[in-house]
């Protein structure tokens, strides 16, 4: 997982759960502000006008708009993978095997593509 | 021209501009399997599905009919993959392909992806969504990339000289989907392929670590395993 390793590239360490927990920061830097922007994007949910105004305020415009960019790309992406049933690289599968179970990762249909599929919890 | 600088409430660089302009025009072209208005006419479906996406697909308005005439299959995957990513699956692909074929469904999905980067993008920007394209006269090229294999993915991809990621091979039944999609990519995420393979970016403001909380959100939120 590239957050993962970004993150022990830099010396931190990061939360992985942060990537399946409601506005978690994960320990990464304004994590939480850019976790929420990513959910209320996601969700169209009520909460969208407020967490972008956190977003933009909290990160200033030139890093607002790289977070709108991934939030943007990412929901294409993953229907990149999710309509073609790509399966995962075997690096990725290797990198993550200790902690997808955890996380719930192997539950998700997708994981079927890749040899892994556990029943869902 | 689409994606205009005044479209947006803050400045937007350039590059990420430009891939915008480009690839949003390129759904108007005529693709390798679809025309034009077909390929439009995809767009405004996964557009109009996902926007009613906290709504069950029962519960959707859609009265409107597509913008060009498309095969019942075109039509329903067009709004599945755009709205309900996390219910896509191998019998229902299958299924689907076997009535499309599976270029006609590579390219499909790959008008999806691009529709849904660039709305979603949009929402996050807080600023209304872009025109669907001009339609553009002309064929499809009809012509089926050589080189391809079966990975176990549920659509044949490049399996030539290939060392990058998977995902980057998915859509490679529609090459003109791949140049249209992953240019995006390239600006609203990875840049070059050498600064990817960097774990400390320096190309973008935001951190790679930052970049990527935000990766495996959406990705989470989307029950996407890859």
């Amino acid at each position: 997982m590239l957050l993962r390793a970004s993150s022990e590239a830099v010396g931190a360490r990061v939360d992985l759960s942060a990537a399946v927990e409601d506005a978690a920061d994960g320990g990464v830097e304004h994590g939480a502000i850019l976790t929420a922007f990513a959910e209320a994007v996601v969700r169209a949910t009520d909460e969208l006008d407020d967490a972008r105004a956190r977003a933009l305020e909290t990160l200033g415009p030139a890093k607002f708009v790289e977070a709108a960019a991934t939030v943007g790309i990412f929901n294409g992406l993953v229907r990149v993978a999710d309509s073609t049933g790509i399966p995962s690289d075997p690096t990725t599968l290797e990198r993550t095997a200790d902690v997808r179970s955890d996380l719930g990762f192997n539950a998700w249909s997708g994981a079927r593509a890749s040899g892994v599929a556990e029943a869902p919890a | 021209m689409s994606f205009e600088d005044n479209r947006f409430p803050v400045p937007v660089r350039e590059e990420l501009a430009a891939a915008l302009r480009r690839s949003w025009a390129d759904i108007g072209r005529p693709g390798t399997w679809w025309t034009g208005p077909e390929r439009v006419a995809i767009a405004a479906l996964a557009r109009a599905d996902r926007v009613q996406r906290n709504d069950p697909p029962w519960r959707r308005d859609r009265s409107q009919p597509p913008l060009a005439p498309l095969p019942a299959q075109a039509v329903e995957a067009a709004r599945k993959i755009g709205a309900d990513p996390t219910h896509l699956d191998r019998d229902w692909a299958e299924a689907t392909i076997a009535e499309l074929g599976n270029a006609h469904y590579v390219e499909l999905a790959s008008v999806v992806v691009t529709t849904v980067a660039a709305d979603a993008f949009c929402e996050a920007m807080g600023i209304g969504y872009e025109p669907l394209p001009e339609p553009l006269p002309g064929e499809p090229t009809r012509e089926r990339p050589k080189g391809l294999g079966d990975i176990g993915a549920w659509v044949p991809v490049q399996v030539v000289d290939w060392n990058r990621a998977n995902v980057a091979r998915a859509l490679s039944l529609a090459p003109e989907g791949v140049r249209t999609f992953f240019r995006m990519v390239v600006a609203m995420y990875s840049g070059t392929a050498t600064d990817f393979e960097k774990m400390v970016w320096d190309h973008r403001p935001l951190s790679r670590p930052q970049v990527e909380l935000l990766a495996a959100r959406v990705s989470a939120l989307n029950q996407c395993f890859y």
